[in-house]
């Protein structure tokens, strides 16, 4: 049943083919001389759209959605035609052989001679054998003309394949410098973390107890009581270069971890049916992190929303807050956090227009 | 003395802070950035400053610009540097011209409060601190090998203290040894190095510095 529908489907698209092909004709033989006017090349595009269309072939994908038009479809719109009257060719024939089988079919049925033939065992045996392997090879040629057609459309509208790997390759590059870069300035975040945070206090501490050596017993007290924010810092700055909980409790808990953290009030709503790959959690909970941080330090907020859901094959982070906007996407925290998404192919948008609310959002694909 | 403190951490800076005036220092000012020490020092003229190499804005090497500063607008004020690490570049601007007042020290020297206080009294009184570390490292570092390798094991302690700033007293005190036996060390060290024997007790340790430096 289903290969019948889409037989009929081919054998639609073929015949559709052709009645396109000669409209195409009509449109072209006359408009040649004018090819390079814009009007004309708009006209060739829509015409290119609806053949996509015809193909089952995503227009948008093969660059016919964009503003800008170079000739390509004019070009691919006089190559199609021939095979399109091709396919109109095809047609024909089974057409005539279907005529050919009802006629026989009709007179031997009743008994009735054809050109003076009467209905032999062997040539019944010869019409059948015959018809089936016409009716083989026209069903395969339609299928040919279908899948040249296709090919065709690919071949002249779609990008140049070694044009899509120089693309590829260069965004590779791109996001693998990227990577190092935000690496480095990670690394950088957290000797800082440690000199100007931890080092300082434990010197102070030191301090403290070398007074209380010299004779001053009762500095001992404020001595314990530094001693237990140094602690209380360590664990703040290992938690900042990678969260423990991550690994072992999952996203969910980590991003509560960072709202339990942060000085303004986070609601966070994160519905992942299962868990994602560990390098989209980990890049999921740093955005997370450092939108949440942002949005207390420079933005003001007294509310932060995140978000974090499936969709299709991807996890779509969305962290908004309700401050004063104005977020520079180039600017340190949030260009490391682009680069990182990059790294996984992702994409990352930053919306913050001056006066709020700052919305970043990461799309990130999973496999 | 007067001492003016540079710190950008609050908490130790309270504590220095603290710790000095138990000493019997005045502290006329304690500041957090470059800019803030060399207007202060504008101001009160301190005896010496107690300066971090790491400061805002940069974090970088503010703290030591400003020292650089202090030191070819008020050549009187001593200056003792603070730094997270031992920088060879850092040591060798500071002694260029002289070492006389001159001290750098890790930061976490502070912790050793006796070690620093001396340090902070030695470069007061005119003369140099040098960070064991740094003594070490330039030791370490130095191009010049053969000759240190001619040295005695004692009189190589004897260089390390040296080049620290120590006077043939202390020396002689830390080693347990006469003052004579420290002179003759240090006279046959001059020697083995082909140092000149500089008089003029900084400008031993400038020579020392500089020869380890080099």
């Amino acid at each position: 049943m289903r290969l019948a529908a889409e037989g009929l489907r081919l054998l639609g698209a073929v015949l559709l083919g052709t009645v396109t092909a000669l409209l195409d004709l009509v449109f072209l033989l006359p408009a040649l001389p004018f090819a390079g006017r814009p009007a004309v090349r708009a006209v060739a595009r829509r015409l290119a759209v609806l053949e996509a269309r015809r193909l089952r072939l995503d227009p948008a994908a093969l660059g016919l959605g964009t503003g800008h038009s170079d000739g390509r479809e004019l070009r691919y719109l006089a190559a199609r035609a021939p095979v399109g009257v091709l396919g109109g060719l095809v047609v024909t024939l089974l057409a005539l052989g279907t005529e050919v089988a009802v006629k026989l079919v009709w007179f031997w049925g009743r008994g009735l001679p054809i050109d003076g033939m009467r209905p032999t065992v062997p040539l019944l045996a010869y019409a059948a054998l015959g018809g089936t392997v016409l009716l083989f090879l026209d069903l395969s040629g339609m299928a040919g003309v279908h899948a040249l057609e296709r090919r065709l459309a690919l071949r002249m509208l779609g990008p140049d394949p070694t044009e899509v790997l120089r693309h590829r390759i260069a965004e590779l590059a791109e996001s693998r410098a990227g990577v190092v870069a935000a690496v480095d300035a990670e690394r950088r975040r957290i000797e800082r973390d440690l000199h100007d945070g931890l080092q300082q206090r434990l010197v102070a501490l030191s301090m403290l107890v070398g007074r209380a050596r010299r004779g001053r017993p009762e500095l001992l007290e404020q001595a314990h009581e530094q001693a237990q924010q140094a602690l209380a810092e360590l664990r703040e700055v290992a938690w900042r270069v990678y969260p423990s909980g991550l690994d072992s409790l999952g996203l969910g808990e980590a991003l509560a971890g960072v709202a339990e953290r942060s000085s303004v009030p986070v609601k966070i709503v994160c519905e992942l049916p299962a868990r994602p790959p560990m390098a989209v959690e980990t890049v999921a909970y740093f955005v997370v992190s450092e939108a949440v941080t942002n949005a207390a330090k420079h933005a003001r907020a007294t509310a932060v929303t995140v978000e974090v859901r499936e969709r299709d094959t991807m996890v779509v982070v969305c962290v908004q807050d309700d401050g004063v906007g104005g977020a520079d996407a180039a600017g340190g925290g949030l260009s490391g956090l682009a680069r990182r998404v990059a790294a996984l192919d992702g994409t990352f948008t930053v919306i913050s227009p001056s006066g709020g609310p700052t919305t970043i959002v990461a799309e990130l694909p999973c496999g | 003395m007067r001492v003016i403190l540079a710190e950008d951490s609050t908490l130790l800076r309270e504590g220095l802070v603290r710790l000095l005036l138990e000493e019997g220092h005045e502290v006329p000012a304690a500041v957090g950035d470059g800019e803030a020490l060399v207007s202060a020092v504008a101001a009160y003229r301190p005896d010496a400053v107690v300066v971090d190499v790491r400061m805002p804005p940069t974090h970088t090497d503010e703290g030591l610009r400003a020292a650089l500063e202090i030191r070819r607008r008020w050549p009187e004020v001593k200056v003792l540097v603070l730094s997270q690490y031992v920088e060879k570049k850092y040591a060798t601007e500071l002694m260029s011209a002289n070492v006389e007042g001159v001290g750098y020290l890790l930061k976490d020297r502070v912790a050793q409060v006796t070690d620093f206080l001396d340090a902070l009294e030695r470069v007061g009184a005119g003369g140099a601190a040098f960070d064991p570390e740094v003594v070490r490292q330039l030791l370490a570092r130095t191009s010049q090998v053969d000759p240190l390798a001619k040295l005695t094991a004692r009189e190589r302690e004897v260089l390390e203290r040296m080049a620290q700033g120590q006077t043939n007293a202390s020396i002689a005190q830390a080693l347990h040894v006469s003052q004579s036996a420290v002179e003759k060390h240090v006279n046959s060290l001059f020697d083995k190095l082909g140092l000149s024997h500089a008089t003029g007790y900084s400008r031993r340790v400038l020579a020392v510095l500089r020869y380890l430096g080099s």
